[in-house]
């Protein structure tokens, strides 16, 4: 994260991690399309073969929010196929959130822990530890017939740390969610870190209803947390743990 | 446990601030011939002169068309100073990111436009566009004429319409136009940039990745080799220890045997003799191991000399026949007349071919014969090494062939059989005994004379091993006692 307190602008670098073909770069896709014209920059995908990421997806969004405080998050995927190990490593360099993509198939499941072991070496060769990096976790393609099921799912969540968001990011649904919730939880980490509440003057619930409308959302932030799985994720990262 | 945690992957700066894009200047993501020519071709189509600057003032652009008007005030005295008073003026003109354009008037009644260049909602530099004549004006200002005393008004009146003209709608929409236009220059760059430097970016640090594991594999290596030098040691001194005892066994049971100690009689000279026997066997075996240790360790000392195969082949057959003597298997030699000597320690090529021998007989059925076979080496078909047709005819080899009719080495057993104590059947009921060691001292003896030695199968049963040295340097034998002087 940066912020430049003068211009009253905050830089986010938040990171789509996941196993190849998750869908990724897809949550971004759907992202874009809900982002309104004036938050929403071109969605940048560099150097695809055969339709996968090599490098990278970024999709720029920025939000004037009240106060004339600008929120700049910066979205990043990284390439989920298991070659390409060294650039998830600069990828993830100063992520300020990590959603992680999984797959719903049952098939994936060994692919989806390998690619989060993965995820914590890599943040570990960073100099980062994931029980201190915000994580939102969501299984996407949940309208596959092979999925693991929402009961299985639920059960999972209601026992893990992390809030779970269900997915179909092909037709967006959940995306919204599943980004609200990263925001949220590491909007709430750098709040605690940084006390951005009184040196921006602006609450946190202000700023991020303002960002959920900006991205087409019909009801309150609130509600759209309220749709992880198993219950809603409270604490922030910092001070990991439910209610 | 992660592999990585001994180094950190280093943070790349460059790389963060070309991705947050809070670094970004617009001279690195045009190319500045290809904006030059992108300005002149807008110029031509509208025909407004049109200039780029960079965030930090630095034109990078233009096109401009001079114009009459302007080039007529700035031959009067106040004119040219009004003149120069506007254009620094519009200098320093600089609208805010993501404004609408200015307008900045001149004394003539002409306008410049002038707006922010923005890439991802930050401002990057500015376009100055003009000077035009709005299409609504109609009569010459006052300003204009009362610049200079000196001015000509009829000059003016003529000069004046020359200018280009155009309505507002139309500058805002060229105006757009060109945002637009620059907007998608300015992102192919950045993605450009970015790419390039991702690429270099990730082979970077695949590198460091491989530096790092390669030192790992030379530490473990490093390590093994070691480990390898100790066992070697180990071998070296226990074998010289058990070898002292062993001697004291032999020669006492020898002694007893001889009946120096007083006549044996019965099972008491049957059951001595075995200790004796057994006791050459272990010292055999002793033997080998430290052998194979000297070998392994580079310590074995090897004399120099001339070896002519044809005795050396007869001495080896005579020392193994009476063991085969008494399974009725024949030792067959022949070797190729002329054949030039081998350079190498007498001792230890007999070596090589007694356990080449003895293991041939050992594996043989009653009553087979073995066949030795000696002859310079066949020019190989063809090969893959670079000047082979100068190299090799320099090369004289010497082939000596073991062909035994036993029960013969499985394909995928060929390597590993000159490994130290493999045995192709090394269950505990196995059939013929042996140390394991025979092979792995030939392998390293014929390598420490600069040969090879290999094993294939011969049909339809047994198998052959095949030791190629190479023959004595015929300049080294022949070519010294001539040379003249």
């Amino acid at each position: 994260m940066q912020f430049d307190f003068a211009a009253k602008e905050l830089i986010i670098k938040l990171v789509y991690y996941g196993p190849a073909l998750s869908g990724k770069t897809t949550n971004l896709k759907s992202l874009h399309v809900l982002a309104d014209s004036g938050a929403r920059g071109r969605l940048m995908t560099l150097e695809t073969r055969d339709d996968r990421t090599l490098f990278f997806d970024m999709l720029p969004l920025t939000f004037q929010a009240e106060k004339e405080i600008s929120i700049r998050i910066k979205l990043f995927t990284v390439p989920g196929q298991v070659i390409h190990g060294s650039t998830r490593r600069l990828v993830l360099q100063g992520a300020d959130g990590v959603a992680f993509i999984a797959d719903s198939q049952l098939a994936e499941t060994e692919n989806n822990a390998a690619a989060f072991v993965d995820l914590r070496e890599n943040l570990k060769a960073n100099g980062l530890k994931i029980g201190q990096m915000p994580l939102v976790i969501q299984f996407n393609k949940r309208d596959l017939p092979n999925a693991r099921s929402d009961a299985e799912l639920i059960e999972l969540a209601r026992r893990g740390k992390e809030p779970v968001f269900p997915a179909v990011a092909l037709s967006g649904q959940g995306v919204l969610e599943t980004f609200m919730g990263l925001l949220h939880r590491t909007y709430a980490g750098l709040n605690a870190q940084h006390n951005l509440k009184q040196k921006f003057g602006v609450s946190d619930k202000v700023l991020l209803d303002d960002v959920a409308k900006k991205l087409g959302a019909k009801v309150p932030v609130e509600e759209l947390l309220r749709t992880a799985l198993g219950g809603i994720p409270g604490a922030p990262a910092a001070s990991p743990g439910k209610p | 446990m992660s592999e990585y945690e001994s180094s950190r992957v280093p943070l790349d700066h460059h790389l963060q601030a070309l991705t947050l894009g809070n670094d970004v200047r617009l001279q690195d993501l045009v190319d500045h011939d290809a904006l030059r020519d992108m300005v002149r071709s807008f110029h031509t189509l509208f025909g407004i002169s049109l200039r780029i600057f960079s965030s930090d003032g630095l034109l990078l652009a233009e096109s401009v068309t001079g114009q009459e008007i302007c080039h007529y005030i700035g031959t009067l005295e106040n004119g040219l100073r009004t003149c120069m008073a506007t254009v620094s003026k519009a200098r320093t003109i600089e609208p805010a990111a993501r404004t609408k354009e200015v307008t900045h008037p001149c004394f003539t009644g002409a306008q410049y436009q002038i707006f922010s260049i923005d890439y991802d909602n930050r401002k990057l530099g500015k376009a100055v566009l003009g000077p035009f004549l709005p299409a609504e004006m109609t009569s010459v200002p006052d300003a204009l004429l009362a610049v200079d005393p000196k001015i000509d008004r009829a000059r003016v009146l003529e000069l004046l319409p020359r200018m280009p003209r155009a309505k507002a709608e139309a500058i805002t929409l060229i105006c757009e136009h060109l945002r637009r236009t620059l907007d998608l220059i300015l992102w192919s760059g950045h993605k450009s940039l970015l790419t390039s430097q991702m690429h270099l970016s990730s082979v970077r640090e695949s590198y460091r990745e491989l530096q790092q594991k390669n030192e790992k594999l030379q530490e473990a290596f490093d390590r093994l080799r070691e480990l390898d030098r100790l066992k070697s040691n180990f071998l070296g001194v226990v074998s010289h220890e058990l070898r002292t005892p062993l001697t004291s066994i032999i020669g006492y049971s020898e002694m007893l045997v001889e009946g120096i100690a007083g006549p044996l009689v019965g099972d008491q000279l049957k059951f001595v003799q075995t200790i004796n026997d057994k006791g050459q066997q272990l010292l055999q075996l002793i033997m080998s191991l430290l052998d194979l240790s000297k070998l392994e360790s580079g310590t074995m000392s090897m004399k120099k000399g001339t070896v002519t195969i044809a005795q050396l082949l007869s001495d080896v057959a005579a020392t193994l026949a009476p063991k085969a003597r008494k399974r009725s298997i024949e030792i067959e030699c022949t070797t190729e007349p002329g054949l030039p000597d081998v350079q190498g320690d007498p001792e230890r090529l007999r070596q090589v071919f007694v356990n080449l021998l003895d293991n041939a007989v050992k594996f043989s059925s009653e009553g087979s014969t073995i066949r030795v076979t000696a002859g310079t080496k066949a020019l190989d078909d063809s090969s893959d090494e670079e000047g082979f047709s100068l190299l090799e005819p320099s090369r004289r080899m010497i082939e000596i062939t073991v062909i035994d009719t036993g029960i013969g080495i499985p394909e995928d057993e060929r390597e590993r059989i000159f490994d130290a104590f493999y045995q192709v059947d090394s269950s505990s009921t196995r059939e013929h005994e042996g140390t394991g060691l025979g092979l792995s001292i030939v392998k390293r003896l014929v390598d420490a004379h600069g040969g090879s030695v290999r094993v294939s199968a011969n049909l339809p049963t047994g198998a052959v091993f095949a030791v190629v040295l190479p023959a004595a340097n015929p300049r080294n034998q022949l070519a010294s006692p001539r040379r003249p002087g």
